[in-house]
């Protein structure tokens, strides 16, 4: 349980714009450990949502290394680093990202089902149960408040017993005491699934409940 | 990736709405083109075995000698139907005294193999058809031979020493016609009877013809095996009546474009559906990556739920297909007055490839994009795909697209021709369409509340304006066209055969009967242009050289022993050219010529080896004519009229005695007319043509009917594919709409603007289309027809209007469900 589960070594990320090149990330470098939980802060547009994507293996900086879970996921391919997620890694994001023709309990049977698993219903079924949604299985994304999504993109998140969960704003969309019940969901459950958990926010009381903090400015992490 | 996961995957994408588009015109593919297919296949089949009436059989081998009996055993031997018949030309007498020159038919039982005869009661009766042919020791006669002989019903006549009862009324044969030497009164008889005549001598002039039906594949095999000798031919449409199978030609590509103009509307319209699915599963496949699919399982689901959409959207175009043309059968049932015979296979096969090469030549493309959708996406929206897979799969598109026409057409002439017929139009049409959008923006912004709202949004979706204004502009113009064109074209395909062209000609008047012959015709029927005197003579010199040591040499070289230049001939004289005539070499004499000249027919110089310029001297009345050829001519065998081989320069053959050849329109009620003219003048000769030209008028309307309801239904693909693009945008326009009625806009308003929206579309498509249509007849009329250039300001008016008002209600009945959905559903949906 204890090594290290993600490193990364002089990451940036640049991207070319009208104006020219424009430097998002410089030099970041960092070290995570089994079972931690890692708040990254920052003002908008500082670079944290993209180091959150590079991390997790969505998207590749134009230098340094990363590597997650053992694999350095800066070598792979797409197709190898979708592999190293679906075994790995698990999601949830600001705006929930549900899929609008699939109910909640097919949202939460999608990662088992991808990976062939046939009897991914009952899983699915226990983890609805334990977010609160054990009712509302059949219902539709649309059919649910906001909070309702964002526990359904909970359970999905745990429905591939991930050893890294990314959660990017997770309480972004969502009222101050909705969000406070989602946020002790997501910690109830990462300790029980003893799930690395790195997320991004602006809400200094979801950090302060994290065990670090990484700041990020202008692409650069403060020491 | 397992099949059950893509089934699933599929089942909740269908219960989410989400391809119903796509199913929706793939079905509409298949089914469009099905049906075009088998309404194609099975009029072309009609017009073909019509056709194939002219012969009374689908091929048939024809001689001067009998055929060997192996041709009739290989046609046998490859599942063939034979019938053998004879025709020639033979004096019939009844009674002692009244004699008449007849053409014989002489068949068997299974004859005619297509078509019917048709027989009577009595003379000049209206005539039922019949299964039967003459039995042996019968004879069934012309209506006309009636009066001429003066025997009714149950009389006998000699034909050689033969005496045979006449026993039917022969109304028509199938294949009544064909030269002019088989167009005398017809008498049919049994074959087995002829050798009983004795007529079949030595010299005799016969014609044996062994008639052939079957399949297709058979008949091209069982030609492939023979190996005919001179004055053997073999003889399908094309050689009997290069006219009729000219218009079958005519009409197959005609039909075919139209076919091929369905599957490229029904191809757009699934492209279109296809590039809204992919766009809405961007976020979907970024999710699914998120959770560890990789772009291969991406691209596996994607094709597989396509495969799986594309078979059930098969099977369900080809029963809708089946159904729609059997709508079209019925609804043109008094249109189209011909018996279809059942659908072949093939109709069925081209609907299943086009629906499977429509899914992945045009919906696969936008979903391999899929492919290479970042999963980054899930976090900032903004990340698209990669633009390269873009182009690869454009140009998959059209290699789809354009092995699909080529298959449908067999034919890649036509296919490029027509693309690059439509790319030069769409080209021109682009750059107006762009104009036209530009100007109605500036009037709009002048403009109040939905109208302003319309051409807003006509603006904002710009290129999908343009390419529904390019469509349906292009629809219209090419159905524009040919209404325009109806008349020239009808014209053209009838060529010199109008309404009153002589049907009937009169030979070996005399010239002291002349006179009393045309003033009978101009009282009982409508008199041709003129009259032609005929000598009959032959040549016997060319260039100093005997013509019977010319025909001999021939003779011993293996030619063609049935023509000689030996031959006695029809002369004629004229001083000017007839005039469907062209010059091919040499010139026309002047009127002022006085040297013995004569002008010949080219192919009948090119037999023989004759120049112009070569001597040519003739026998005339026992009399030598020395003369010099002048010019070669081309004659149109088809046009109807008297054609000569040989015609002299004026001042040569005046005073040589001549019969006269004249000709004269008689409508088929007033047949009897012929028996006043044939008792009044029993010694001429009257060929009646009028059965071939109401067969040929016939099928050349047909083909005509033929190719305006294609271009109906192209019209009606046009209006799903318009149908298929509102749908394409339904997302944004949803969007849009919950906007406005959030701000505080009625339904009505927004109704009104949709209805503006659609009739502006329409008006633009109408005023192209009239634009386009104008100026492609002008063209035509001017390079093609050789008519003068009429505007027609009538179509300047129908055409934007009508399109505007069929555009306007098809785009007004497709967006109806959009204006009603609650704007809340829509705005909710658009926070997730």
């Amino acid at each position: 349980m204890s090594g290290c589960v993600v490193l990364a070594e002089k990451v940036s990320k640049v991207v070319a714009t009208a104006e020219g090149e424009l430097a998002i990330l410089e030099g970041v470098s960092l070290e995570i450990k089994a079972g931690e939980t890692v708040a990254v802060v920052g003002a908008s547009g500082s670079g944290k949502t993209t180091l959150l994507g590079i991390l997790a293996g969505l998207d590749l900086p134009s230098s340094g290394r990363v590597v997650l879970e053992g694999s350095e996921i800066t070598a792979l391919d797409e197709e190898q680093r979708a592999l190293v997620r679906g075994r790995h890694v698990g999601f949830v994001f600001q705006s929930f990202q549900l899929l609008d023709s699939l109910t909640a309990l097919e949202n939460v049977m999608l990662p088992a089902e991808l990976r062939g698993d046939r009897d991914a219903a009952t899983a699915a079924r226990e983890l609805l149960e334990k977010v609160g949604l054990g009712q509302r299985t059949h219902h539709y994304p649309r059919q649910l408040s906001g909070g309702e999504q964002q526990r359904v993109a909970i359970a999905r998140a745990f429905a591939s017993k991930p050893s890294v969960l990314f959660a990017d704003e997770p309480t972004g969309n969502l009222d101050t005491i909705t969000g406070e019940r989602v946020i002790e969901l997501l910690f109830e459950l990462n300790r029980e699934f003893a799930t690395t958990l790195i997320l991004v926010t602006h809400d200094e009381r979801l950090a302060g409940r994290c065990d670090r903090r990484l700041e990020i400015a202008a692409g650069r992490l403060l020491a | 990736m397992t099949p059950f996961f893509i089934w699933r995957m599929a089942l909740r994408d269908w219960r989410g709405g989400e391809l119903a588009l796509l199913v929706a015109a793939l079905i509409m593919a298949v089914a469009s083109v099905t049906a075009i297919s088998l309404f194609v296949d099975r009029l072309y089949q009609a017009l073909t075995s019509e056709s194939a009436h002219m012969l009374a059989a689908d091929r048939y081998v024809t001689a001067s000698a009998p055929l060997p009996p192996a041709i009739r055993e290989g046609a046998r031997e490859r599942g063939l139907v034979t019938s053998e018949l004879m025709v020639f030309p033979s004096m019939v007498f009844a009674g002692d005294e009244r004699n008449q020159l007849v053409s014989v038919k002489a068949v068997d039982a299974a004859y005619p193999l297509r078509g019917d005869l048709i027989v009577a009661d009595a003379p000049f009766g209206k005539g039922a058809p019949i299964r039967q042919t003459p039995a042996p020791g019968e004879v069934w006669l012309d209506s006309r031979l009636f009066p001429a002989l003066q025997v009714a019903l149950g009389d006998t006549v000699e034909v050689g020493i033969s005496t045979l009862t006449v026993t039917r009324v022969l109304v028509s044969e199938p294949d009544r016609g064909g030269s002019f030497f088989d167009l005398g009164p017809r008498l049919l008889m049994n074959l087995a009877d002829v050798p009983a005549t004795g007529v079949v001598q030595p010299g005799s002039r016969l014609n044996y013809r062994l008639l052939l039906a079957g399949d297709e594949a058979s008949l091209e095999r069982l030609h492939a095996s023979l190996d005919l000798e001179p004055g053997q031919r073999w003889v399908g449409i094309h050689d009997a009546s290069p006219r009729v199978g000219g218009a079958l030609d005519r009409a197959e590509s005609f039909l075919l474009l139209g076919g091929l103009l369905g599957v490229l509307l029904a191809g757009v319209a699934v492209a279109l559906s296809a590039h809204r699915y992919a766009r809405r599963h961007f976020d979907h496949v970024a999710v699914l990556k998120t959770l560890g699919a990789t772009p291969n399982v991406v691209l596996q689901a994607y094709t597989g739920v396509l495969l799986l959409v594309g078979s059930v959207a098969v099977v369900i175009g080809l029963g809708t297909g089946a159904v729609l043309h059997l709508g079209i059968v019925r609804a043109l049932g008094a249109l189209v007055s011909v018996e279809l015979p059942p659908p072949g296979f093939r109709p069925f096969l081209v609907g299943t490839l086009t629906g499977l090469v429509c899914a992945l030549a045009f919906a696969l493309p936008p979903l391999l994009h899929l492919r290479g959708i970042s999963p980054m996406r899930v976090i900032r929206r903004d990340v698209g795909g990669d633009d390269a897979s873009r182009l690869v799969s454009y140009a998959a598109a059209a290699a789809g697209g354009l092995a699909l026409l080529v298959w449908y057409t067999r034919s890649l002439t036509l296919t490029l021709w027509t693309l690059a017929g439509v790319a030069g139009v769409l080209l021109v049409f682009g750059t107006l369409a762009v104009l036209l959008l530009r100007g109605s923006r500036l009037v709009g912004t002048q403009a109040a509340s939905y109208w302003r709202l319309a051409l807003a949004g006509l603006q904002r979706r710009s290129r999908e304006s343009v390419a529904q204004v390019l469509i349906f502009g292009l629809a219209v113009m090419l159905l524009a066209v040919l209404v325009l064109l109806r008349t020239a074209l009808l014209d053209d395909w009838r060529a010199q055969i109008p309404v009153d062209t002589p049907n009937h000609f009169v030979m070996n008047v005399m010239p002291e009967e002349r006179e009393d012959v045309d003033r009978l015709i101009a009282q009982g029927a409508v008199p041709g242009s003129g009259s032609y005197p005929i000598i009959r003579g032959r040549v016997i010199e060319l260039r100093g050289e005997s013509a019977r040591a010319i025909d001999d040499a021939r003779e011993a070289q293996g030619g063609d022993t049935g023509v000689q230049l030996g031959s006695e001939r029809n002369l004629t004289w004229a001083g000017v050219m007839p005039e469907d005539n062209t010059l091919v070499e040499g010139e026309w004499w002047t009127p002022d010529e006085t040297r013995p000249l004569v002008s010949l027919e080219a192919d009948y110089a090119r037999e023989f080896g004759i120049h112009v310029g070569d001597s040519v001297a003739f026998d005339v009345a026992g009399t030598r004519v020395e003369t010099v050829v002048a010019s070669l001519r081309q004659l149109d065998w088809e046009s109807m009229r008297p054609n000569f081989f040989i015609i002299f320069s004026p001042g040569v053959l005046e005073h040589y005695p001549a019969t006269y050849m004249t000709s004269f329109f008689l409508p088929k009620e007033n047949k009897a007319f012929l028996n006043t003219l044939l008792s009044r003048f029993p010694t001429i000769t009257v060929l009646e043509v009028d059965a071939i030209i109401e067969q040929v008028q016939r099928i050349v309307d047909r083909v005509t009917q033929a190719v305006e309801l294609i271009l109906g239904l192209v019209v009606v693909s046009g209006c799903l594919v318009l149908l298929a693009s509102i749908q394409a945008s339904r997302d944004a326009r949803e969007a849009e709409h919950a906007l406005i009625r959030a701000l505080g806009g009625t339904r009505r308003l927004i109704r009104g603007a949709l209805l503006v929206e659609f009739s502006t579309l329409g008006l633009l498509a109408g005023c192209l289309a009239a634009i386009g249509a104008e100026s492609t007849v002008a063209v035509l009329h001017h390079q093609v027809f050789d008519l003068d250039v009429v505007l027609h300001p009538w179509l300047w008016v129908l055409a934007p209007v009508t399109s505007a008002l069929l555009v306007g209600s098809v785009g007004l009945l497709g967006t109806l469900k959009l204006t009603s959905t609650p704007p809340m559903r829509v705005l909710r949906g658009n926070a997730t």
